[in-house]
């Protein structure tokens, strides 16, 4: 029998060996804008039956934020609470410093699963990021249908996405969307985007992480 | 053909998945028939008009809806969730 091998685990990005940094398609000023964002601490509560209320106090009290009711997201400096379908959120930080710590503080009140290492997730601007997304999203995405604080669970290209829109860039005053997968996914999700941005010219922010 | 989903707002058919009539409820599996167990597995009306069925709401939010649909036009007269439908039930 051969000697029992040494494994050496390296955490990877959801985005590692997917997205590069540096521009792609038609040259020139880029119509979209595409910025990875990895590293996040992302959970899932679901309130336990009749619990909505004390889950919601809790929240407030941890980290000052409501639940939404309808779909939409609310955030704070550091957090974001989106609205995951009735009586689900998603719960995000920005990393995972204490994360683990404010999961275990709210698992009385909710069955919450720690989704950090299962969503990828991306941010798009740029002043052709509607048009990009129209080429997939069935919603309408126009200001008046999808304000800032919009959420909305639906598919692009038959893949389920989570995409809700959070304040305009303040430089560019252009929109901003933010769009999350099932990681197995992040994979196929690029191949779309990317192919229906490039006409655009696309800009693209790895984190280097992985 | 769009739904209104009561979570989601109006969506393109193709995210929602058919189940079919919302009206058959399940005997009682130990102290029925094998014939009326056999009606709610097996037989089901096929309306021209009116039809009370389930969707599900697979491309979203994951609800169950009960969506009372004209067969002849697709015309959507309401669309409830499972879960108040039941609670109304029961009520
Ligand atoms: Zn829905």
């Amino acid at each position: 029998m051969a000697d029992a091998a040494t494994i050496a685990w390296t955490p990877r990005g959801s985005w590692a060996g997917i997205l590069a940094s540096g521009e792609f398609g038609t040259a020139g000023q880029p119509g979209v804008t595409i910025e990875a964002r990895d590293g996040l601490g992302i959970a899932s509560l679901i309130a336990g039956d009749g619990r909505d209320e004390a889950l919601a106090q809790a929240l407030q009290g941890h980290i000052g934020l409501g639940l939404p009711l309808t779909p939409c997201i609310v955030s704070s400096a550091r957090h974001s609470l989106v609205w995951a379908g009735p009586d689900q959120w998603h719960l995000i930080a920005p990393d995972r410093n204490g994360f683990d710590e404010l999961l275990r503080d709210l698992a009385p009140l909710a069955a919450i699963s720690d989704q950090s290492d299962g969503r990828a997730a991306l941010r798009l601007s740029g002043p052709k990021v509607r048009d990009t997304l129209a080429k997939g999203c069935m919603l309408d995405l126009h200001p008046s249908a999808f304000p800032v604080g919009t959420a909305a669970l639906t598919s692009i290209a038959y893949m389920g996405v989570h995409l809700w829109r959070i304040a305009d860039d303040p430089a560019s005053g252009d929109a901003v969307f933010e769009i999350m997968v099932a990681r197995s996914m992040a994979g196929s999700f690029w191949s779309w985007l990317s192919a229906s941005a490039a006409e655009f010219g696309c800009k693209v922010t790895a984190t280097g992480r992985g | 053909m769009r739904i209104t989903c009561p979570h989601c707002g109006a969506r393109d058919v193709q995210e929602f998945t058919y189940l079919g009539d919302a009206n058959p409820q399940r005997p009682e599996g130990m102290a029925t028939t094998e014939a009326a167990m056999h009606d709610y597995v097996y037989q089901r009306d096929n309306p021209a008009g009116r039809h009370r069925e389930l969707w599900y709401h697979s491309a979203g939010c994951h609800a169950w809806l009960v969506v009372t649909r004209d067969t002849r036009t697709h015309a959507i007269e309401t669309v409830e969730t499972a879960r108040a439908r039941a609670q109304g039930d029961a009520a």
